[in-house]
């Protein structure tokens, strides 16, 4: 048992390159891989790296973007990201139905991030209306979400015509569906400049009984194992980071423009700030930011458990580790 | 000189002419700004930040010089290793057919795994979309050489190197340089497409994220940009193709 240990571990060094210490102050190198593009919706990571709260820590991190083709489960299980900020609960469960070695130390979004928009001058008023609609939505978990509060209306799969939403949020402005699914802080800004926040009528998974926290940070099972500190370290840093930039919102559009200055300015500053209700809400109150939820992570596990998207039970004393946050005194925690 | 000049000058009036028409079509039609935006706007979008259109274009030329250049030098390689050695050719030819069918999405997230957010993995992806047409056209240049030439300049007493360096490979550039102005195109693809594997700076990058921020006139000004870089290239190779084979070029 110890000598294979030993081996794993001598292999991982020769894998994992994070593990060498990198300049004089022996700060140690990481990587982060986001979820996604560089926006407003990562702020907290940017200004803790622009303002040196990383190095501080320790760490010498490289922050990589996400993309459509990248799966940041994949990256960190196979050693070739240290840190990831990935898809949210549901796709840690989907990770280690797969048995990747992967946990998740923190939670960004308390709440469900997404909605399901209609027209407030359309046909649908309430869940029951959505019957014989065209709905489009993504087929990574929202969809299921949908299902689920349109089956405690008494609605069925076929009594709605689902389909995949592609990039744009064209089809629902030119009127071609009738319900389209967008994050409160990014797809939401393109349908109030194009169809106009009045004119737009959501419905909340959470005001359903169904809460699914997204934008989890995980490792793999091994940095947890091996060096609990360094996730503490990165944690710590990570929201020193975000306590910034949710009291001064100039400061964490400015940190993601510094690296993206394309990006459009008032859609960056309005994801800021829908992106920050996510992130204080719910169980982060009381516990600080990142708080690892349990009774709520329980109940998106057995949803997705009745609705047969995972096909067994998980371990999720295994798969959430709260005990990198909780090395962390409450009152730095809190946002 | 002065009719590359008047050339020259031709082409520009041409593109003004081009440029003029889009602002026409779009304003004179009340085109939505969604599906095609005032060209005015799109440069003016790019006046705006003008230093990040402008490291992306350098970041994207440097993968796409790197991948391409390394892929002309394998490629005429391994063209000439097969030309010699006709058994290797039976034994790689068809390994190499068989990389070139997998998709380069999927090849670009292996890459990202082993090279990380690197330029070199964006050149890599550049090299692999251009080694192929490299070496197949350089193989068929020079099994195009007739070989009672070779016999002819042999029977001087030419060694086998001279007949190589001067008859066989000059006989092989015009096919050689039209696999070029493939690759050079292609390794533009490479580049970019390995962009979108997560990074920071280059023309993919602004494409992805105007694409995914539905931000057509920035998404605009990214395809003008990749436009150019292109055209750009293009010409380049085209322009040491008429230098270098001043013999035989068919255009």
């Amino acid at each position: 048992m110890n000598r294979r240990h030993l081996l794993a571990a001598t292999g991982a060094a020769a894998v994992t390159p994070f593990i060498r210490p990198a300049g004089a102050q022996n700060l140690v190198r990481a990587t982060l891989r986001l979820k996604w593009l560089t926006q407003a919706q990562f702020a907290g990571f940017y200004v803790a790296l622009q303002k040196g709260y990383y190095r501080e820590a320790g760490i010498d991190l490289t922050i990589n973007p996400g993309g459509p083709n990248l799966l940041t489960e994949n990256l960190v299980a196979s050693g070739a990201d240290t840190f990831g900020l990935s898809g949210g609960t549901d796709s840690v469960f989907a990770a280690r139905e797969r048995n990747l070695p992967i946990v998740c130390a923190g939670v960004m979004h308390q709440q469900t991030p997404f909605v399901f928009v209609t027209r407030a001058d359309g046909p649908i008023r309430t869940l029951a209306d959505f019957r014989g609609k065209t709905i489009t939505t993504w087929f990574t978990g929202a969809n299921f979400v949908l299902l689920g509060m349109l089956a405690q209306a008494g609605l069925g799969r076929g009594d709605f015509t689902m389909q995949p939403q592609q990039v744009s949020v064209q089809p629902f402005v030119d009127r071609q569906v009738d319900v389209v699914t967008a994050t409160r802080y990014n797809e939401f800004f393109t349908l109030m400049q194009r169809v106009g926040r009045d004119n737009l009528r959501s419905f909340v998974p959470d005001d359903h009984g169904i809460t699914f926290p997204r934008d989890t940070v995980i490792v793999s099972e091994q940095t947890a194992r091996d060096r609990p500190q360094m996730v503490t370290a990165f944690l710590r840093a990570t929201i020193r980071g975000w306590r910034d930039a949710l009291r001064d919102g100039k400061l964490g559009v400015d940190s993601v423009m510094s690296v993206a200055p394309t990006l459009n300015r008032p859609h960056q500053e309005f994801m800021m700030e829908e992106a920050g209700k996510l992130m204080v809400a719910g169980g982060a109150a009381q516990n600080g930011l990142f708080w690892i939820d349990r009774p709520v992570i329980q109940a998106a596990h057995d949803f997705f458990l009745r609705h047969e998207v995972i096909k067994t039970p998980l371990d999720l004393a295994a798969a959430y580790n709260s005990s990198f946050l909780e090395a962390i005194p409450l009152a730095d925690r809190m946002a | 000189m002065k009719s590359t000049a008047m050339a020259a000058l031709r082409l520009l009036g041409g593109v003004i002419l081009a440029g003029l028409v889009w602002e026409a079509v779009v304003v004179g039609f009340g085109i939505r700004p969604h599906l095609l935006p005032r060209l005015s706007d799109i440069f003016a979008a790019i006046a705006l930040t003008p230093g990040a259109y402008w490291a992306g274009l350098q970041r994207t030329a440097a993968e796409t010089l790197i991948g391409f250049a390394a892929g002309t030098a394998v490629g005429i390689i391994n063209g000439l290793v097969f030309f010699r050695a006709p058994l290797l050719r039976d034994m790689l030819l068809p390994v190499f057919v068989v990389s070139q069918t997998i998709p380069v999405i999927a090849f670009g997230a292996l890459v990202v795994m082993w090279f990380g957010n690197t330029l070199m993995a964006k050149a890599v992806i550049a090299f692999y979309l251009t080694f192929f047409p490299v070496t197949v056209n350089t193989l068929l240049g020079l099994n195009s050489v007739d070989p009672r030439q070779a016999a002819l300049l042999r029977s001087f007493g030419a060694t086998p190197r001279q007949i190589l360096f001067r008859l066989q490979l000059p006989m092989a550039l015009p096919q050689i340089f039209v696999a070029l102005r493939l690759g050079a195109s292609l390794s533009l693809v490479g580049a970019i497409v390995g962009e979108w594997f997560g990074d920071n700076t280059g023309i993919g990058v602004l494409l992805l994220q105007a694409m995914y921020n539905e931000s057509v006139v920035a998404l605009w000004a990214a395809i003008l940009c990749a436009a150019l870089l292109g055209t750009g290239f293009y010409a380049l190779v085209a322009w040491a193709e008429r230098r270098i084979v001043f013999w035989g070029a068919e255009q």
